[in-house]
């Protein structure tokens, strides 16, 4: 393919305050993500991190500039960027089987392979046996691997993620983390994820987007040249770990700046 | 499991030995007699939740009967007790002429309670999905609501007539309201992240509406039904007593002029039971239709 999967070109967007005046989540913001790619968006909460997932995802538009998908503009959400919310977005009223059918029912595809395919899917993520239990009868862990197995069947170029596993405990986190890289690697789906923790950026991602807020930026863009799978006890691991910290910290001094100076105001 | 300790124990014990205790077939025994318990725990609870309900209602009758035949300041004829409440019953009961009354009553708040819930259902899903059509509705919906609907019988009787028409568009009309406020107020609060995850899925419009916001919109629909049925007795009573040839409330009101306390407590009585029926009906059919939703009742 020519020219990068994601495209963000200069992309600001601004919204009203309560009181009318102009919010800037985004400012000027340029990012490029290819195919296949795994990247971790981190920063504090207002820097835009997921402004920038429901601009991909075709929930909102840019105030300014441009977000094109293949090189084309983006008009509204679409099955080619499956999203994972942070909880709460399975129907409530469909077993996890039904759930992960949904995709595929609007494509019309055929009951009986839309059941082979839904089963397939549940149990790349292990969840084979809970396919006629509603989400009510799930734990929080495995509604989320439910959650993921409806955004990849439908065989997604991306996959949007908004802090998927920060509801869930640390535990469990750890082993969704594991899944997430087994089956991105499997899969070579593209993977842009939200989250504020950095530990988990460093375990996942090839590239962490750090942003800061007021207006949201991105400050810094480092790749992690870490081979997978990556130890959390290792030296190397400590280090992208510090360097990430770092920069969250350098970005997050700018904030209590600019928050000061609003305070002031 | 192990065949040496099958060996020694089936060696060295009788047959009426109990396997080691972490024998597999041991523990399926164990978890089946649990369970068995666990099952006969909830039955026993179950029936003594009945008999609790029935002594209730044997004491209620217990003093009803008692009041008019021990205190002198009742007047039997103002409160007949339940024993000649029923003498009066059966008869009628066996002469058909209190099942007539049911059917006619019955077949009036269906048909209106039915044609409430396909309008209701509609202009809530249409008022909530719609700005348009909500800004352009909402003062005339409610307003309309907020005028109680018991002021619209003789209305009502002027423009339908005393036949059916009048009292099947009484209880239409009166829940009506509830049905149409709660889907929309539930369609209207539908979770974006249902919309978005059905919009990143591929769901088109009629797709979204009819497997999204319907179903996600349901617990409310649903509390707004519930009402809607309580809403059509009030209605039905209503519009029966302003004049009707048969039904349960036309029942009472002969009763009222022929100063037969007896009659007219005997239509209390069918009504309250209705209402009851009405609703255990209600949340039973809910629970078997829809399994995920658990909070009813």
């Amino acid at each position: 393919m020519s020219g990068p999967l994601i495209d963000f070109d200069r992309v600001s967007q601004i919204y009203a305050a309560r009181d009318g005046s102009p919010v800037w989540a985004l400012s000027d913001v340029s990012l490029r993500v290819e195919a296949g790619e795994f990247v971790c968006l981190i920063g504090p909460s207002g820097c835009g991190k997921s402004t920038l997932i429901h601009l991909l995802a075709g929930f909102l538009k840019p105030t300014s500039g441009a977000v094109r998908f293949r090189g084309r503009p983006l008009d509204g959400p679409g099955p080619d960027r499956g999203v994972v919310f942070q909880e709460y977005a399975l129907f409530a009223w469909m077993t996890a089987r039904q759930n992960v059918e949904f995709g595929l029912r609007m494509q019309r595809v055929s009951a009986p392979v839309r059941r082979r395919r839904a089963l397939e899917a549940l149990d790349r993520v292990g969840l084979r046996h809970a396919a006629d239990r509603y989400p009510h009868e799930l734990s929080g862990g495995m509604r989320q691997r439910v959650a993921v197995a409806r955004a990849l069947v439908v065989e997604p170029e991306v996959v949007l993620m908004d802090e998927p596993f920060a509801a869930v405990d640390a535990m469990t986190r750890t082993t969704l983390q594991e899944d997430l890289l087994r089956l991105w690697r499997e899969t070579g789906v593209s993977v842009l994820f939200v989250t504020h923790n950095i530990d988990e950026a460093v375990f996942l991602a090839q590239r962490v987007v750090v942003m800061g807020a007021g207006p949201g930026v991105i400050r810094e863009d480092l790749a992690v040249d870490l081979p997978y799978p990556r130890d959390r006890g290792s030296a190397e691991f400590g280090r992208e770990y510090a360097r990430i910290a770092a920069a969250l910290a350098r970005g997050s001094r700018g904030t209590d700046q600019s928050d000061g100076e609003r305070r002031a105001a | 499991m192990t065949a040496a300790t099958d060996d020694v124990t089936g060696n060295d014990l009788s047959s009426s030995r109990r396997p080691a205790l972490e024998a597999p077939s041991d523990r399926d025994a164990f978890a089946k007699e649990f369970r068995r318990a666990h099952r006969r725990g909830l039955r026993r609870a179950a029936w003594l939740r009945a008999l609790l309900n029935v002594t209730g209602i044997l004491l209620f009758l217990a003093v009803w009967e008692a009041v008019p035949r021990l205190g002198t300041w009742v007047n039997p004829v103002l409160l007949p007790p339940p024993s000649v409440v029923f003498d009066t019953f059966v008869p009628m009961l066996l002469s058909g002429e209190i099942p007539a009354n049911i059917l006619a009553s019955l077949r009036r708040a269906a048909l209106g309670f039915g044609i409430a819930t396909a309008t209701g259902v509609t202009a809530g899903l249409l008022t909530a999905r719609i700005g348009l059509l909500h800004h352009v509705s909402e003062p005339i919906l409610h307003g309309f609501r907020s005028v109680p609907s018991i002021a619209l019988v003789p209305l009502s009787v002027l423009w339908f007539g005393i036949g059916e028409g009048s009292k099947v568009a009484l209880v239409a009309w009166g829940s009506f309201f509830p049905i149409w406020i709660t889907t929309f107020i539930g369609v209207r609060d539908v979770p974006a992240a249902y919309l978005r995850s059905a919009a990143c899925l591929g769901a088109g419009r009629l797709a979204t509406l009819l497997l999204v916001v319907l179903p996600a919109a349901l617990p409310m629909i649903l509390a707004g039904l519930r009402q809607g049925i309580a809403v059509s007795l009030i209605l039905l009573v209503a519009a029966e007593l302003s004049g009707a040839r048969e039904g349960v409330a036309y029942m009472m009101s002969t009763g009222h002029q022929m100063f037969r306390v007896d009659i007219m407590l005997i239509g209390l009585v069918l009504l309250g039971t209705f209402g009851f029926i009405a609703d255990r009906l209600f949340v039973a059919l809910i629970r078997r239709l829809f399994p995920w939703y658990t909070t009813a009742s």
